[in-house]
């Protein structure tokens, strides 16, 4: 009987200790993952939106920028950015926040559209948890980089704004490449991106009729 | 403690004679993840270096006033506790890298090294005995695995830590990028190893 009362306390006092230990670290760390997480959207936003930011903006410089030209904006439960160019008067365009689910969990990204909301600027991924390597390279540019000046339109019946092609095959402007070897995380994406842009380019396009 | 062979004998035992991939055959689930990039694959061993080190030499320490019967518990919670201190760090100092592995930094957790090494070596030898013991089983891990992503992300990708080493027309070897590779990769090197020096008869080895 004492003996398993030692385990008992024992284990108690281990575990308070290394439960202590990694809260501590935590803690520590803290600010510093936060500042890493919002200095890492802001440029995102940014570079959706063509803002030029350079490689090795110091995190200062980052967050003025995207201070002087960005604003944000909350409808319903999200938080919409609008980019204005350099007089800080004329809209560029806008950022929406964008995810749903990919083949391991949720997927995160930001996609800028320009003011008439008729096409893309930019697209990024910036939280997934795809396979490294694999879906994971849906934040690699080469990836990203065939969504600028992808032509919007409203969703018609099956008619998708863009498809996700094998690697090479696609023909149309709409047609884009997979990721080889991820054709799961591929129609993931295709799926969840195709319905989140229509659903807020029918939101977009209501605000920018209503303001004319 | 009787019969404990040099420290240099235990580390080199770890890094080739044993080495725990391609001996053991231990570890193989990230062997198989991270080798397609050489860049996770070198945070990767960083990590695990860190984990298996820490973790046997604290279950040493402890060795003596850890009940038998919890040791397992009290092993993984030491060994859980080292993986999420490496995962924030990751986090924190090297955020990119920390998205490209995703989940994997929190799977070291189940790299069945730390926990073989703490079981078969640590529970029973002093800390720095134990410690050398984790730096060459945990080096001779991250050897075995820098030689797969050398394999794997030239022929994958044409490159080597993101920078292209084959020329541009290079047909890239999808299957390389995949798990299939890796167990192709891996299951050569078992065999070429296997081939040169033949793992001793256990009579033989006692003897």
């Amino acid at each position: 009987m004492k003996k398993q009362v030692l385990s008992v306390v024992y284990m108690f006092l281990i575990t308070l200790f290394f439960a202590s230990l990694v809260s501590a670290v935590k803690l520590m760390n803290d600010d510093r993952i936060e500042r890493n997480q919002s200095i890492k959207l802001q440029r995102i936003i940014l570079q959706v939106l063509q803002i030029p930011t350079g490689e090795q903006m110091a995190q200062e410089d980052l967050s003025r920028l995207f201070n002087d030209r960005i604003k944000e904006i909350d409808v319903d439960d999200r938080t919409f950015y609008i980019g204005y160019e350099e007089d800080g008067k004329t809209i560029q365009g806008y950022a929406l926040p964008v995810g749903g689910p990919g083949f391991w969990g949720p997927i995160q990204g930001m996609v800028g559209v320009d003011p008439q909301a008729t096409q893309v600027l930019g697209i990024a991924f910036y939280k997934h948890s795809e396979t490294p390597g694999l879906g994971g390279r849906i934040t690699e540019t080469w990836f990203s980089d065939q969504f600028k000046n992808l032509p919007l339109h409203p969703i018609e019946g099956d008619r998708n704004i863009f498809y996700l092609r094998p690697a090479g095959t696609g023909k149309a402007a709409n047609e884009l490449d997979a990721i080889t070897g991820a054709t799961n995380t591929s129609s993931a994406v295709e799926f969840f991106l195709n319905k989140e842009l229509d659903h807020f380019l029918k939101e977009l396009w209501a605000s920018i009729e209503e303001t004319h | 403690m009787p019969n404990l062979p040099p420290k240099k004998e235990i580390f080199l035992t770890g890094l080739w004679k044993d080495n725990p991939v391609l001996r053991q055959i231990l570890g193989i689930c990230s062997t198989l993840a991270v080798t397609n990039l050489m860049v996770n694959t070198l945070v990767m061993d960083a990590g695990l270096i860190f984990t298996v080190c820490m973790s046997s030499l604290t279950v040493s320490l402890l060795r003596k006033v850890t009940p038998v019967r919890i040791r397992m518990m009290v092993q993984t919670l030491i060994i859980a506790s080292y993986v999420i201190i490496v995962d924030i760090m990751i986090m924190a100092y090297l955020p990119d890298i920390s998205e490209a592995l995703g989940p994997y930094v929190a799977l070291i957790i189940t790299n069945c090294i730390i926990m073989g090494r703490c079981e078969a070596f640590a529970r029973n030898n002093p800390p720095v005995a134990s410690f050398i013991d984790g730096l060459g089983m945990s080096l001779g891990y991250s050897l075995v695995l820098i030689a797969i992503a050398f394999i794997r992300e030239p022929l994958g990708f044409g490159t080597l830590l993101g920078i292209r080493v084959l020329p541009e027309g290079f047909v890239q070897w999808t299957v390389m990028i995949m798990a299939p590779g890796a167990f192709f990769t891996l299951g050569i090197m078992v065999w070429i190893l296997k081939y040169f020096r033949p793992q001793p008869q256990t009579g033989e080895e006692k003897g």
